[in-house]
């Protein structure tokens, strides 16, 4: 993203401050993400991106700084605020109904109506059509989601993400209980959805699968941002580097970082 | 980036006994002393003293080993029951008019017994993943069955015989230092159940199984061996306080421990344990059933009062003493169990007697503790393994794998068993009658019990909510006089006030809803019992019956005649209630399977927190699945005593439990998420199709109904261990897989 400063970013958090108690888990946090952007967020444990990923959803209540979305300033008191303006996550152990069929899932909490009745015909055809836009294959719209092998239950909770057309998608872990090849497929719906302009965040710890679909990476560490760097100028080795030995003192944008920075 | 605090080696925190624990000994004296101000006949002599802490004994006692269960996060509602087992069977082996077996073989058979019902209840929890209270509830029917059963409802004596043994009948008299034994065998008890819990190993273990039984079993603790021992010294903790009672009285009567689940329970949570698992102590355990063998005494033993009586013109004082009616004992205490349960999280955990006495200091309150710090619970993955054999199979093979499959066709083989029983009589219109208004009250409860079963909860108290409407209504219609709708209208409200308790405690103080319609299980037949002062009551306005009399009765009753024929015949058949139950069943029905309230119930039983996050509004269906299953019962109590023309305090005894197997049968899950009312109607066909054909006289010989009750009792079990184990885990499926690769593996062998 070379021109990336010329398109306003779709989500900006500044100075995000947050405390538990005697424990500051977040310190001075600055994040950027641009529309169509692929965002790795990593760090150690403890580093707090969990913690700021709650804060944008409105999971947690930021101490200090401030929220751009669109860049309208927000201040969300519930997950369902960052939901309705547009930012879905999708959560390590996907938030499925096993007991209800895909197409039930997709529209879970808001089945579309027909009378006082839920329209079915309309419920499985509408799911059928996302699952479709994302080229994920689920046999069917009725099957039960507990029947659905781990990676396809991610697809489901994806498809249940993009059912809502968000601008801003994060994924928490989304690979660490899927399969080599489940994860293959998870990454080409990451790029799919990247082809329609969703911009997304995930949280990993597998730089791997980062670098296979990631257009840049941000690394926290003990709360504080200690850099970023675009993937297409940077290797696993320098990532790994910032996430032991980087701190705020020597933290270097991703821009001022790239070799081609005017 | 050094810390700024680290952590230091000071005093460490006590293990045996806390601040709580001083709480309630202050406590303890001061309603002690209360008691002995307002009854001082009764409480001021050492000798009431002596009979409280003896009475104690045996409730301490067992509430030792119930810590251990309810630290594990675990239940056990049998202990009652194991009580009163263990003494019926000791008098019936030691009994010189039955079995008359010597001392040590009797002992050794009871603790053996003692020990099966604790490590079956520990194999259904653990290795067959039953949930604790509905494993040890079963359990706790079945045992009173048995009770019942060994004793034709009469006591047991064995005094005679009992002077041969001094050694093992002087535990439960007093002894050289003028206390009682039992006494000195619970102080033992205690101490080394304390120090167990709060300084070894087991114990440790216990704490950490109850805390986060998925971090315990990640740090290698065997946590299902934990359990089961749990079980195993809550059942032979039971057993010995069985024991003391058998040493003491010399006998055994069938109302031995009846309800003493309720009363130990009651002890462990006041003594500071959480009902949420992690936390107690042996020590406060003790003293919470001291307080609470103290409350029971108090309430039992009622206060003194002069009464003024009029004879021949004088009016002469005289001393009396007011008790309690029949009933009042059982609210309270059920009451104190569900405010005792609230006293952990609500009063332990946001640590208001430390900010209370800090601010009378005018010191600045202590830290809030943090919470959810930790990971609070593992991720439920349930029914993960389920194929889709729905999906793929067609015909015969979909209407198989369907989850009501196994009641439909249950109802049908018992139906048609009973017909190949008694050809001459089954299918007569008189027992056909019979059968579908026993199948009324059963199908409207489980009408509302499925809602909440789907949406994740339980109703315990269905069948003590049936109870209390009816003798509500009973109580206006005869105590009071009132016109038939004013009756209906009181009745529905005390229904629908009890489902206001369970939901509120359930939903608004986020209690499990085992615990919270287990206390109001106790506190409405309490009531009911109560209202009617343990009477039937009987006679009253025919107007009000008619709800529970037939089509045809009605039409007559109004002064209209119906011209014979088809429409007759029907109306002789059928009732006012049955139709009733249809068109409530219809309802409940589409509402559960088309509407956005039945799809959200189905999201908050399967996945409450994907269902929040969804923005259901899972609080609100809880609490309107658990009113509903309130609504129900209280129609069919309502129902039930215009059948009956009158009202008995038994009155929907064990239909809780009927309920629950119906709908587990019919293909609801006890762990949420499924359930179906056309599954749940045709379980409740099954259940009462059971009971009709046990109590059907087949060459002269019928089952007597506790044994019905211990077989229903099993046959819930199984309903849960088949959805559990076939439903959900699909074990049949395993099973043909592996035989499939087996006999595919040797490379044709077999040709």
């Amino acid at each position: 993203m070379a021109d990336a400063a010329s398109i306003e970013p779709i989500v900006e958090m500044r100075g995000i401050e947050k405390a538990f108690g005697a424990v500051q888990a977040l310190r001075d946090v600055d994040l950027v993400l641009y529309p169509g952007e692929i965002l790795g967020l990593v760090g150690d444990n403890s580093a707090g991106k969990s913690t700021l990923m709650k804060i944008l959803t409105g999971a947690y209540q930021r101490d200090a700084g401030e929220i751009l979305v669109a860049g309208r300033p927000v201040h969300f008191r519930s997950p369902h605020e960052s939901r309705a303006a547009g930012i879905e996550m999708i959560y390590q152990d996907f938030a499925l109904c096993g007991n209800m069929d895909v197409g039930q899932n997709i529209f879970l909490g808001r089945w579309p109506l027909r009378g006082p009745f839920v329209d079915r015909r309309r419920m499985y055809q509408e799911a059928d059509r996302v699952l479709k836009r994302l080229k994920v294959d689920v046999n069917s719209v009725y099957q039960k989601v507990e029947s659905l092998s781990g990676g396809r239950q991610q697809s489901v909770a994806i498809a249940r993400a993009i059912s809502f057309e968000p601008p801003v998608v994060i994924l928490d872990e989304p690979t660490a209980n899927l399969s080599a090849m489940a994860t293959e497929r998870l990454l080409e719906t990451m790029l799919e959805l990247k082809r329609q302009g969703v911009a997304q965040i995930i949280i990993s710890h597998r730089l791997v699968d980062i670098f296979a679909v990631g257009d840049r990476v941000m690394v926290l560490k003990r709360g504080e941002y200690v850099g970023d760097r675009y993937v297409r100028n940077t290797d696993e080795h320098e990532v790994l580097e910032i996430i032991v030995s980087g701190t705020r003192e020597t933290a270097l944008t991703a821009d001022e970082a790239s070799p081609r920075r005017p | 980036m050094t810390p700024t605090k680290t952590t230091s080696l000071k005093r460490p925190p006590p293990q045996l006994a806390g601040g709580w624990e001083l709480g309630l000994l202050a406590f303890l004296v001061l309603l002690y002393l209360g008691g002995a101000i307002v009854n001082p006949i009764f409480f001021g002599s050492t000798e009431a003293l002596h009979a409280l802490l003896r009475d104690t004994s045996r409730v301490g006692i067992i509430a030792v080993g119930m810590t251990f269960v309810i630290v594990n996060k675990d239940l056990d509602l049998s202990v009652g029951s194991t009580y009163g087992l263990v003494a019926v069977v000791f008098a019936r082996l030691f009994a010189s008019s039955f079995l008359d077996l010597g001392i040590v073989a009797t002992l050794l058979l009871c603790l053996a017994l003692g020990g099966t019902i604790g490590l079956v209840n520990g194999l259904l929890v653990t290795v067959l993943r039953v949930p604790a209270f509905i494993a040890t509830l079963t359990m706790l029917f079945i045992g009173r069955g048995f009770v019942l059963a060994l004793t034709h409802g009469q006591a047991i004596y064995y005094s005679g015989k009992a002077r041969e043994y001094p050694l093992f009948f002087h535990l439960g008299e007093p002894n050289l230092f003028g206390f009682n034994n039992q006494i000195a065998v619970f102080a033992i008890v205690a101490v080394i159940g304390a120090y167990v819990l709060a300084k070894t190993r087991w114990g440790y273990e216990t704490l950490a199984t109850g805390g986060n039984e998925q971090a315990a079993v990640y740090a290698g603790i065997p946590t299902n061996w934990v359990r089961v021992r749990a079980y195993l010294i809550s059942s032979l903790s039971a057993t010995l306080a069985a024991l003391l009672a058998a040493a003491q009285d010399k006998g055994a009567t069938p109302l031995y421990g009846v309800s003493w689940e309720l009363t130990i329970i009651a002890s462990v949570v006041i003594g500071g344990a959480s009902i949420l698992g992690g936390r107690g102590r042996v020590i406060g355990s003790c003293l919470g059933a001291a307080l609470v063998v103290l409350v029971d005494k108090v309430l039992r033993e009622g206060w003194p009062i002069t009464r003024s009586v009029v004879i021949e013109g004088e009016t002469i004082e005289v001393s009396a003493r007011y008790t309690l009616p029949a009933g009042a004992v059982l609210v309270f205490l059920g009451l104190l169990l569900v405010l005792a349960v609230l006293i952990e999280p609500y009063l332990m955990r946001r640590q208001l007697a430390a900010r209370l006495w800090a601010w009378l200091r005018g010191r600045p309150p202590p830290p809030a503790l943090e919470m959810g710090g930790v990971a609070l619970e593992g991720v439920q993955t349930k029914g993960a393994m389920a194929a889709d054999m729905e999906f793929s199979a067609t015909g015969l093979g979909k209407f198989l794998a369907r989850r009501d499959a196994l009641a439909i066709m249950l109802a049908a083989v018992l139906w048609l068993a009973g017909l190949a029983l008694r050809p001459d009589y089954w299918w007569t219109l008189s027992n056909t009658f019979a059968i579908l208004l026993n199948y009324t009250e059963l199908a409207l409860i489980t009408i509302g019990l499925t809602y909440v079963i789907a949406a994740g909860d339980i109703d315990l108290s269905v069948g003590a909510v049936l109870a209390l409407a009816g003798s509500t209504a009973a109580y206006f219609l005869k105590v009071l006089g009132a016109d038939p709708m004013t009756a209906v209208a009181m009745g529905l409200v005390a229904g629908m006030l009890a489902g206001l308790v369970n939901a509120v405690v359930t939903v608004g103080f986020k209690l499990p809803s085992f615990i919270a319609t287990l206390g109001m299980f106790y506190i409405a037949r309490g009531l009911a019992a109560w209202l009617v002062a343990g009477r039937q009551l009987t006679g009253w306005s025919e107007g009000y019956n008619l709800i529970g009399r037939k089509v045809n009765d009605v039409f007559t009753y109004l002064g209209l005649s119906l011209p014979p024929g088809i429409v007759r015949t029907v109306a002789e058949v059928i009732s006012v209630q049955t139709i009733w139950m249809f068109l409530v069943a219809v309802i409940a029905a589409i509402v559960l399977a088309y509407t956005p309230f039945g799809m959200k119930v189905y999201a908050t039983g399967g996945n409450l927190r994907a269902a929040a996050y969804a923005g259901i509004n899972t609080n609100r269906v809880r609490f309107l699945a658990l009113l509903l299953a309130a609504l129900c019962a209280t129609m069919a109590g309502i129902i039930n005593i215009a059948y009956f023309r009158s009202f008995n305090p038994v009155a929907g005894q064990f239909r809780e439990l009927d309920a629950i197997a119906s709908v587990i049968i019919g293909g609801g899950s006890i762990f949420g998420g499924h359930g179906s009312m056309i599954g749940s109607l045709a379980g409740a066909a099954v259940i009462t199709l059971i009971r009709a054909l046990l109590q059907l006289n087949v060459q002269g010989f019928s089952m007597p109904q506790h044994w019905i009750n211990v077989f229903i009792g099993v046959i819930l079990i199984l309903a849960v261990l088949i959805d559990i184990w076939v439903r959900q885990a699909n074990i049949l499926g395993e099973l043909r897989a592996r035989i499939a690769k087996r006999a595919s593996a040797p490379g044709g062998t077999h040709g």
